[in-house]
């Protein structure tokens, strides 16, 4: 129970960090950036960029790292470029949600669940010339639960030991079984580093992957050079060129004006009628951020399950979709995006029904209810509170749209006190379910027993039983309309024709540049 | 004063001031629909249904521009309102107190002077959360310096006048005075300098509602249109256009509006 309630407390600090964008560009010294390389340069949106060629690509993003240190920076953007492409983890997630082997290539689950035996990769180096070993696995395991200053350390707080029981074996033990753990090595918790380089972490990275550290221009872009001794298959670009950008207009410009080759991430979705001439491949990907109409539980009127339900039933989540988010998501009807091995689609249960809806509210006496929708300033809520405003006065609620300066006002108002009846915000961490609603003081105050039994039996039981569970309790937050769930957000991207292998789906916390290929 | 005569900037700038507070006053009686999201395509361009087109969210933009002439005319208000009350009298008092207390009081002015007014109005806005209102106050502080000065200066010359001098023989008090010869005497100069900033105050709320800062999502402005329709410029540029032309209109109008009264008021001025 502890374990799952640290757990939580982690999965909880960090599920703000992607919409937040919160890696600002921190260019505390530019004259530190790292000369090792002569490489070209992508120069972003100046429009003196080099050209591109197929020895190089160059992907547009925003949100520049502050640091390159994850283990004491917090911030989405660092491995974002760092993990899957410098550092690799034993195991990994690939683009349909599954965990797949890294650089372990076999592992093995005690019948208890609490002992984890990996196999690693031979023939591995670091891009130091230092070979991997088992010892590096226990090192950076270990650094993790000694060393790091960041709150995502707290998933670890479950390993017991962590051993190099033989030449390329780590045996990993438990206090408790806990099906999260495996999950949460293909975070940037589980990157292997060298034992012996950790010095400068913030600055030059050394990992295992398929590309080096190579030349950081601060404000600017950073360069990852082709690993040419990588122990997999080999990249099949000699540079990429992540160019980072302030605002979403200077980046899709820089795409329009042949400055950047890929736009890593499209923030707005109207944005894409500038490419759909032809000239440019638009990919749709799913993501984990669930938009959600987060309810108050604990208060009037969203305390009675009927006026949940109530909402539930009022809205026309297709037409919602349509017109907030041009049409460009996923309607998903829980809390579980259709990459997690227990997705169901639950978009059934409540099916937009406005007589329904007014009978759920006069059922529970609650016509007229007066409710604040207290949305961050974000261009998700922003978009889409008007015509929940609008869905939700059809059938009887008293809806004042209230709007708070995100982070910081909505983070006290509505996150830390809970001072609001609705409110409209993504989640974004993976596998969120049980960090948004299995926690009775998460500002949606659900976190009933029957639902933390159903999280404590899945994180503890089986494979087959983790899946029965979270499907289980997918359906009860459904059903019980803790919350409503607008849609899921898409992940788009922009590239140039002939550029493949590029992270479709948005579900690590890496832009996984492992498969990326030209023609 | 035979010289006042009615001048084309007064007159056109009256019309375009007329126009958007019959468009305020109208839409307290009619819109077209409601200022909601309609079960219609959006981003319509303008035809036969809706006259003006329909925004990003589907509501019609014709029954926004109306509803927004509403909020442009109150933050005028307000803005105006708070700089006048406390500039007028500030500029008086600074005319009438002999030396340094006068001068502390103008040098102060200078002081909020050099103080822009959206970052004024930023500060505000992070302070005590957004919102028309709040904004509108601290455009209107900003203000004040300048609704000080002209009462001020306008004031200096009647105070010196023999009038003024033989008033103070009779007895009358500092505060008769003020009532009696002062403000009668600087009314028109407040008028025109309230025309003007009117129209820096509009511009105003629509810079800080383009930035979010503004008037709050969910509630017309033309500001807000201008940034909500930012995303798709593209390819609606109607959804920025149309904002753009009604703000441009207000301030153009209350200008005008502005000048045309001052050549009205002061025809010595007229041909500066």
């Amino acid at each position: 129970m502890t374990s799952r309630s640290r757990v939580l407390a982690a999965a909880l600090s960090a599920t703000f960090l992607l919409t937040a964008c919160n890696a600002g560009s921190t260019s505390d010294d530019p004259t530190d950036g790292d000369t090792q390389t002569g490489g070209e340069t992508g120069d972003n949106g100046g429009g003196t960029a080099a050209p591109a060629g197929d020895d190089m690509v160059r992907i547009g993003l925003v949100a520049e790292p502050a640091s390159m240190d994850f283990t004491t920076t917090d911030g989405a953007a660092i491995p974002q470029v760092l993990l899957y492409n410098v550092y690799e983890s034993l195991v990994k997630v690939d683009q349909s949600g599954e965990i797949v082997p890294a650089l372990a290539s076999e592992w093995e689950v005690s019948e208890d669940g609490t002992t984890y035996t990996f196999t690693l990769e031979s023939g591995v180096t670091f891009s130091n010339g230092e070979e991997f070993t088992a010892e590096d696995v226990v090192s950076s395991f270990e650094a993790v639960q000694n060393d790091w200053t960041v709150s995502l350390k707290s998933q670890f707080d479950i390993i017991d030991s962590v051993e190099a029981t033989a030449d390329g074996e780590v045996v990993v033990t438990l206090s408790s079984p806990s099906n999260s753990f495996l999950y949460s090595l293909t975070t940037r918790v589980g990157a292997i580093f060298d034992s012996n380089s950790v010095d400068e972490l913030a600055t030059r990275p050394i990992g295992t992957g398929p590309y080096t550290f190579g030349e950081w221009n601060r404000g600017t872009s950073i360069t990852l050079q082709r690993n040419a001794d990588y122990w997999g298959e080999e990249p099949y670009y000699d540079q990429v060129v992540m160019s980072y950008f302030d605002d979403a207009n200077a980046l899709n410009n820089a795409m329009l004006t042949d400055s950047i080759d890929v736009v890593g991430t499209v923030q707005a979705p109207e944005a894409l009628s500038e490419f759909e001439d032809g000239d440019y491949q638009i990919i749709e990907g799913t993501t984990n951020g669930e938009v959600v109409l987060g309810l108050n539980n604990e208060t009037a009127p969203f305390n009675d399950a009927r006026v949940r339900q109530a909402v539930r039933h009022a809205i026309d989540h297709q037409t919602l979709l349509d017109t907030c988010w041009d049409g460009r998501g996923t309607l998903i009807g829980s809390m579980v995006p259709p990459t997690d091995p227990w997705y169901e689609d639950r978009t059934g249960d409540f099916p937009y029904d406005t007589e329904a809806a007014r009978a759920l509210l006069s059922e529970a006496g609650a016509e007229g209810a007066e409710v604040r929708l207290r949305i961050p300033t974000l261009p998700y809520a922003t978009a889409c509170a008007p015509i929940v405003e609008s869905m939700l006065e059809e059938v009887g609620f008293e809806v004042t749209i209230d709007d708070l300066e995100f982070p910081a006002a909505w983070l006290e108002d509505v996150f830390t006190n809970a001072d609001y009846e609705m409110s409209i915000v993504s989640h974004v961490e993976p596998r969120d379910l049980g960090a948004v609603f299995g926690n009775p003081d998460y500002y949606v105050r659900y976190g009933t027993p029957e639902l933390r039994a159903l999280l404590d039996e899945a994180d503890a039981g089986t494979e087959e039983v983790q899946i029965e569970k979270m499907k289980e309790a997918a359906t009860l937050v459904s059903e019980d309309a803790a919350s409503d769930f607008l849609f899921l957000l898409p992940n788009l991207i922009v590239a140039d024709p002939g550029i493949t292998g590029l992270p479709e789906n948005a579900i690590t916390e890496s832009f996984d540049l492992s498969q990326l290929a030209g023609e | 004063m035979s010289g006042r005569r009615i001048n084309a900037p007064l007159v056109v700038g009256g019309l375009l001031v007329l126009l958007v507070v019959i468009m305020a006053l109208v839409s307290y009686v009619w819109t077209p629909y409601e200022f909601k999201f309609l079960p219609v395509p959006k981003e319509q361009p303008p035809n036969a249904e809706h006259w003006l087109g329909t925004d990003r969210s589907a509501r019609d933009v014709l029954t926004q521009i109306l509803l927004g002439a509403r909020t442009t005319l109150f933050v005028g208000v307000v803005a105006v309102g708070v700089a006048a009350l406390i500039g007028v009298p500030v500029g008086i008092l600074a005319a009438m107190s002999p030396g340094r207390f006068g001068q502390l009081i103008m040098r102060g002015n200078d002081i909020l002077l050099a103080f822009p007014a959206l970052l004024l109005a930023i500060m505000f806005s992070t302070l005590y959360g957004g919102g028309t209102t709040i904004a509108m106050i601290a455009i209107g502080i900003a203000t004040i310096p300048a609704f000080a000065r002209i009462t001020r200066s306008g004031a200096l010359q009647v105070i010196n006048t023999e009038y003024v001098a033989a008033s103070r023989v009779a007895g009358h008090g500092p505060l008769a005075i003020a009532w009696k010869h002062v403000l009668p005497n600087v009314t028109g100069l407040v008028i025109v300098q309230a025309s003007v900033s009117f129209a820096i105050a509009i511009l105003a709320e629509a810079a800080l509602s383009y930035l979010g800062l503004g008037t709050p999502t969910g509630e017309p402005s033309w500001g807000r249109m201008l940034l909500e329709s930012q995303n798709v410029l593209h390819r609606s540029p109607h959804l920025a256009i149309i904002p753009g032309a009604a703000i441009a209109v207000a301030v153009l109008g209350f200008n005008l509006f502005g000048d045309g009264l001052r050549d009205y008021l002061d025809p010595k001025l007229e041909g500066r």
